[in-house]
């Protein structure tokens, strides 16, 4: 016999299988002996490797301080040395559905020796994938969506300041406003369309009200930042949509630019220079707490609840900001702030970003429950009556994972919905 | 009284340590059991040094240069010692070469006689060394390197897939050699980048326990072996090497993915590791100092904590003669026993 063959016909095989009562002889009962590796493909690395971005898939050396740390695996089996090592003996990151995982949350980034890169590696490969034609069905929707109406949630371009209607105070759209203003608001397409994102869009047209800003949106000028179809592949459709956003903010005269979402932030901040913006942009947390002098006043309604703060992965790990939230919020009366154990540089991800909120489905094919799911849990765990966020994907995110892990009790709330009910009871 | 220094080898560690004597303007007789010098690093055609990349023949040339130049340094090639007779500051060594044999006196010696590559053929046959010609060690692959002439030595055609097995000889209880051997990490290493630059269509896997990279070795060798030369490095060692047409299969399990593995491969490099030379374990004897368990020449002296001094006052040991030692090693430890030697022969006198 050739040498080696051996290990090939390992299977077992019972002829008669009764396991609890259950009979299941036949295939059924079939076991295969470990795989044998048989072929290393460093080929395989090299083709992650050489693309503009993803260099440092090469660098791994195996240490694993990634994957007690990465939120896929803690509901599955995942992380940047797993998938190094799934190259290097045969799979290809281009095809395989391991490449639709990642929400470049970057808390692997955070603990990496080697300075591997996954926020870098993930959307080089991505786009190769898209390229290719190989995307998740519901992420191609997203796409596609993106692309015809400028919002992932496939809503009418024109409807884009419909939500101001609804809204007690002044919302400035530019166009009609024809005055510079002090402060351009990005308003972003979830808080423009989601019945819940619209509720934070109106409590923070409030909040600016009662703080006198100077304030403007672009309304149906303004379209989706694209950065998370960036990340999920999309790196032509991320360009339009720049290109649009940033002729849109050359247009009109203002002073500050502020972002409702953190995967704004991250676009405006990081991405968008790179095709030639030159401003920079502020977070809404940000904002506020430069305001937060003339804010505490107004917060004259005790909210009596504890309550727990998730931090964005793109607010906290991708830009830093971890304070203003949480001064926000300490500056409510009545409200008790509780920490998470994961919280702050390690906070759990939502599960949202990377192209994340658009693959809900398939990545329930690979994982033991959400990761929304997961961190809902921790909330509860520690306590929280409120798990407030300040990032539009993640009040739908976690109310829908408070309802299907039975925790209807847990309210969640964006920041600005705190704030908003503080000041007016 | 004499204030010579006796220096027992020729290699980087004797050559290193008789330029310092003779730079403290002292007197050094260095004796060569080959008819020539530059130890190990000559006698093996070494490639490039690990790990400064620099070519070693030129190296070893401008170091033998500096030592036999001075007017200090009296050079006995084709010679050994065969006897040493007398206290610090007044010894009588009894030299002999094929002539015959000639007394010298030294105030003090330096014991430099290095190691010897772990023969994998010794007592196990280990991974068919001597009976599968493109099972090579990495002191056959210095020679290859070095004359860029990385081949299979059953065809003379290039290997396409090259891989290294780490720890041949060292850390192995069996073999009895327990010690880590401190340098091969970083050899196979080194020499894998050497066969991606020689023959970039190559793959070059290296096989592993633990990657052993101290201090900058890991980023002047481990780093850019993996990120630049995308060398592959896999956790677990192969276990048996089996002939598999004209090339080879080896066995082993790949630890991280918890899963066997066989793999075919044209050229197989055991890192093979160092043990005391011939020279040290007969030098040892003869100059009636301590060794190790392992053959190696027991250094730390009274203080156990010098590590030039021997259990014999006035006889100093540098470099692999003692242990696993690499160049850094070697030329820190030549200068230490210089400066001894010296300060030895002057509170003699």
């Amino acid at each position: 016999m050739d040498a080696g063959l051996d290990k090939v016909d390992a299977i077992f095989e019972k002829e008669t299988a009764i396991i609890d009562g259950v009979d299941i002889s036949g295939p059924w009962n079939r076991m295969f002996k470990e795989r044998v590796i048989w072929e290393y493909t460093p080929e395989l690395i090299d083709k992650v490797a050489d693309l503009p971005g993803g260099e440092s898939f090469a660098w791994c050396y195996q240490c694993a301080k990634c994957i007690p740390v990465c939120p896929v695996d803690m509901v599955g089996n995942y992380g940047p040395r797993k998938l190094y090592r799934m190259a290097q003996t045969g799979t290809d990151l281009h095809k395989s559905e391991e490449l639709w995982l990642c929400t470049t949350c970057a808390n692997c980034l955070r603990v990496c020796k080697k300075v591997v890169d996954m926020v870098q590696i993930m959307p080089a490969v991505r786009e190769q994938a898209v390229l290719d034609g190989n995307v998740p069905e519901e992420l191609q929707k997203a796409f596609e969506d993106t692309a015809k109406f400028g919002n992932p949630l496939g809503q009418g371009q024109r409807k884009r300041a419909a939500w101001t209607k609804k809204s007690d105070v002044p919302v400035p759209i530019m166009k009609k406003h024809g005055q510079p203003v002090d402060v351009l608001w990005y308003v972003g397409s979830y808080p423009s369309y989601h019945p819940r994102g619209i509720d934070a869009a109106l409590a923070a047209a409030r909040i600016f009200n009662a703080l006198g800003i100077d304030f403007g949106i672009l309304g149906p000028e303004e379209k989706d930042d694209g950065d998370t179809q960036r990340l999920a592949g999309e790196s032509g459709l991320f360009e339009m949509l720049a290109e649009h956003n940033i002729a849109m903010f050359n247009k009109y005269e203002w002073n500050t630019l502020v972002v409702t979402g953190p995967h704004e932030l991250n676009a405006f901040k990081k991405e968008y220079p790179k095709l030639g913006f030159d401003r920079s942009a502020l977070h809404y947390t940000q904002f506020l707490v430069q305001h937060l002098d003339q804010l505490k006043p107004m917060l004259k309604h005790e909210i009596k609840a504890t309550v727990t703060f998730h931090d964005p992965c793109y607010l906290g790990r991708h830009h830093g900001e971890y304070d203003a939230p949480r001064e926000l919020l300490r500056a409510i009366p009545g409200l008790e702030l509780v920490e998470m154990g994961r919280c702050r540089e390690n906070g759990y991800c939502c599960g949202g970003g990377g192209g994340g909120m658009w693959l809900d489905s398939f990545t329930q094919n690979h994982t033991t429950m959400r990761l929304s799911e997961r961190r809902v849990l921790e909330a509860v765990a520690y306590g929280a009556e409120i798990l407030a966020v300040c990032c539009p994907f993640e009040v739908s995110r976690f109310e829908d994972a408070a309802k299907s892990t039975g925790n209807d009790q847990l309210k969640v709330l964006d920041i600005l919905e705190l704030l908003d009910q503080s000041m007016r009871g | 009284m004499s204030e010579k220094v006796l220096i027992i080898g020729a290699g980087p560690a004797g050559l290193e340590a008789a330029r310092t004597v003779a730079d403290l303007g002292y007197t050094a007789v260095m004796v060569e059991k080959r008819d020539r010098v530059g130890g190990t690093p000559d006698e093996f055609h070494y490639a490039q040094l690990t790990h400064h990349f620099r070519d070693s023949e030129e190296a070893m040339n401008e170091l033998a240069a500096a030592a036999t130049a001075s007017a200090n340094v009296e050079l006995l090639t084709s010679s050994q010692v065969a006897a040493l007779e007398g206290e610090v500051g007044n010894l009588t060594a009894t030299i002999q070469n094929g002539s015959g044999s000639k007394n010298i006196e030294a105030g003090a010696v330096i014991l430099a006689t290095g190691f010897q590559h772990f023969d994998p053929g010794r007592e196990t046959q280990y991974y068919n060394y001597y009976s599968f010609p493109d099972v090579i060690t990495i002191a056959d692959l210095e020679g290859m390197l070095k004359a860029h002439q990385v081949v299979r030595p059953s065809t003379g055609q290039p290997p396409e897939r090259v891989a290294f097995i780490q720890c041949v000889g060292s850390r192995d209880r069996q073999i009895g050699n327990e010690f880590c051997s401190k340098v091969c990490c970083g050899i196979a290493s080194k020499q894998a980048i050497e066969i991606r630059q020689q023959l970039p269509d190559s793959r070059v896997m290296i096989f592993y326990i633990d990657m052993r990279m101290y201090g900058y070795w890991e980023n002047e060798l481990y780093w850019p072996a993996q990120e630049q030369y995308r060398v592959n490095y896999v956790k677990g060692l192969v276990s048996e090497i089996l002939p598999k047409g004209d090339r080879l299969l080896v066995r082993g399990e790949d630890t991280t993915m918890g899963r066997p593995m066989e793999v075919v491969l044209d050229l197989v490099v055991l890192s093979v590791g160092m043990e005391p030379s011939a020279g040290t374990r007969a030098m040892a004897a003869t100059l009636n100092i301590e060794q190790n368990k392992y053959g190696f020449v027991a250094a730390g002296g009274s203080t156990r904590i010098d590590p030039v001094a021997t259990s014999r006052p006035g006889i100093f040991v540098v470099g692999a003669a003692s242990g696993p030692a690499d160049l850094d090693d070697t030329f820190s430890s030549a200068g230490l026993a210089a400066a001894r030697a010296i300060a030895a022969i002057r509170r003699a006198g």
